[in-house]
């Protein structure tokens, strides 16, 4: 049985399989030896049996907060940031 | 490392994770992240510095600080981030100003964003219309101007007025706030699109398209973007053509300098 992740990475990387038809990704993923997770969720188009498989759990994905009341925070912050820069640079 | 598993990643940010000291990973996906494990053998994920109940703000300061403590130990350090590592993320931007401001090298490669793929999934062309970007806490704390003759990008809409920074949802009568304000510039049958990019190849983007007023009750994850296209045309400004019109004719005569 082939690597999951690294095929994974050759169906992203390649122009014919990326945009292949889920009966097209899936022939080729038999062919190929995916792991049945694999294979069902190329077919299926849902991540749950490769999520199984890998174990994955879910990741958060925010990076950026819109923070009003909090402004003080920030600015007390920096002025830490640019003593602790200053001792460092005295040091 | 761009959105895709496989597909955006560009060789030279490769290059960067491979020739690092350690890797700092700040994905939307696990099984991403797996994929990065395997290109390098120090890669520490940032998620379980995320939790419910904690400021977001705190949780990335610590990444700065994570990420910083390895700079101030002489290692050099890449930090891994989905998308575009500087679009709607604070802490790529932020270590890197700190570590200028104590005297290292540092800078950005750009990524391919959840902004990008939406411009290409969805067929739009931000220079036709115009398009407006924000995340969607920021319509609601602060004065903005909208031009619903633009297109409008509303990011992290799962989360809308969340004042605490420390919830990954709100709810449905604070999207009803935000319901209300896009009120004031668009109707409520207004179609709109909720977007998510395909973050695994074998994935297609998952595109929905809704009435505007059904906003607040859709299932909706921080991943989603919601976009509102154009709800009134484009205006002739007829004072601005008149002018520029003058001064073509000034500039056939020969009289502008």
């Amino acid at each position: 049985m082939q690597d999951t992740i690294d095929l994974l990475e050759a169906i992203g990387r390649d122009a014919s399989l990326r945009h292949a038809s889920a009966d097209e990704l899936s022939r080729v993923l038999e062919q190929a030896q995916a792991s049945p997770a694999l294979t069902a969720a190329a077919t299926s188009g849902d991540r749950a049996p490769l999520s199984v498989e890998l174990g994955a759990k879910p990741n958060q994905a925010p990076q950026i907060t819109q923070a009003p009341g909090h402004e003080d925070d920030e600015e007390q912050e920096e002025q830490e940031e640019q003593s602790s820069a200053s001792a460092r640079r005295s040091d | 490392m761009g959105m895709t598993l496989g597909s955006h990643l560009t060789p030279l940010a490769r290059s960067h994770i491979e020739q690092a000291d350690v890797v700092f990973a700040g994905l939307s996906d696990g099984i991403v992240e797996m994929w990065l494990q395997r290109m390098h053998p120090d890669v520490r994920s940032l998620q379980p510095y995320y939790r419910e109940g904690k400021s977001r703000l705190k949780t990335y300061r610590q990444w700065v600080d994570l990420m910083m403590a390895e700079v101030r130990a002489g290692k050099r350090v890449c930090g891994v981030f989905y998308g575009h590592p500087g679009v709607f993320a604070w802490s790529p931007h932020k270590v890197i100003e700190v570590a200028r401001a104590e005297g290292y090298e540092a800078h950005m490669e750009p990524g391919v964003s959840a902004e990008d793929c939406l411009y290409a999934d969805l067929g739009i062309d931000p220079g036709r219309f115009g398009c407006q970007h924000f995340e969607a806490s920021q319509l609601l704390f602060y004065e903005r101007r909208l031009d619903p003759s633009a297109y409008l990008v509303l990011w992290q809409v799962a989360l809308v007025g969340d004042r605490s920074l420390a919830r990954f949802a709100t709810g449905a009568p604070y999207r009803q706030v935000l319901l209300d304000l896009l009120s004031r510039d668009y109707p409520a049958e207004h179609e709109i699109i909720l977007y998510r990019a395909a973050t695994l190849p074998i994935e297609r983007p998952r595109v929905r398209r809704i009435a505007l007023r059904d906003l607040p009750h859709v299932p909706l994850t921080a991943e989603d973007t919601v976009v509102l296209p154009p709800a009134v045309a484009l205006r002739p400004n007829e004072a601005i053509r008149a002018r520029l019109e003058a001064l073509d004719k000034l500039e056939k005569t020969g009289t502008v300098v």
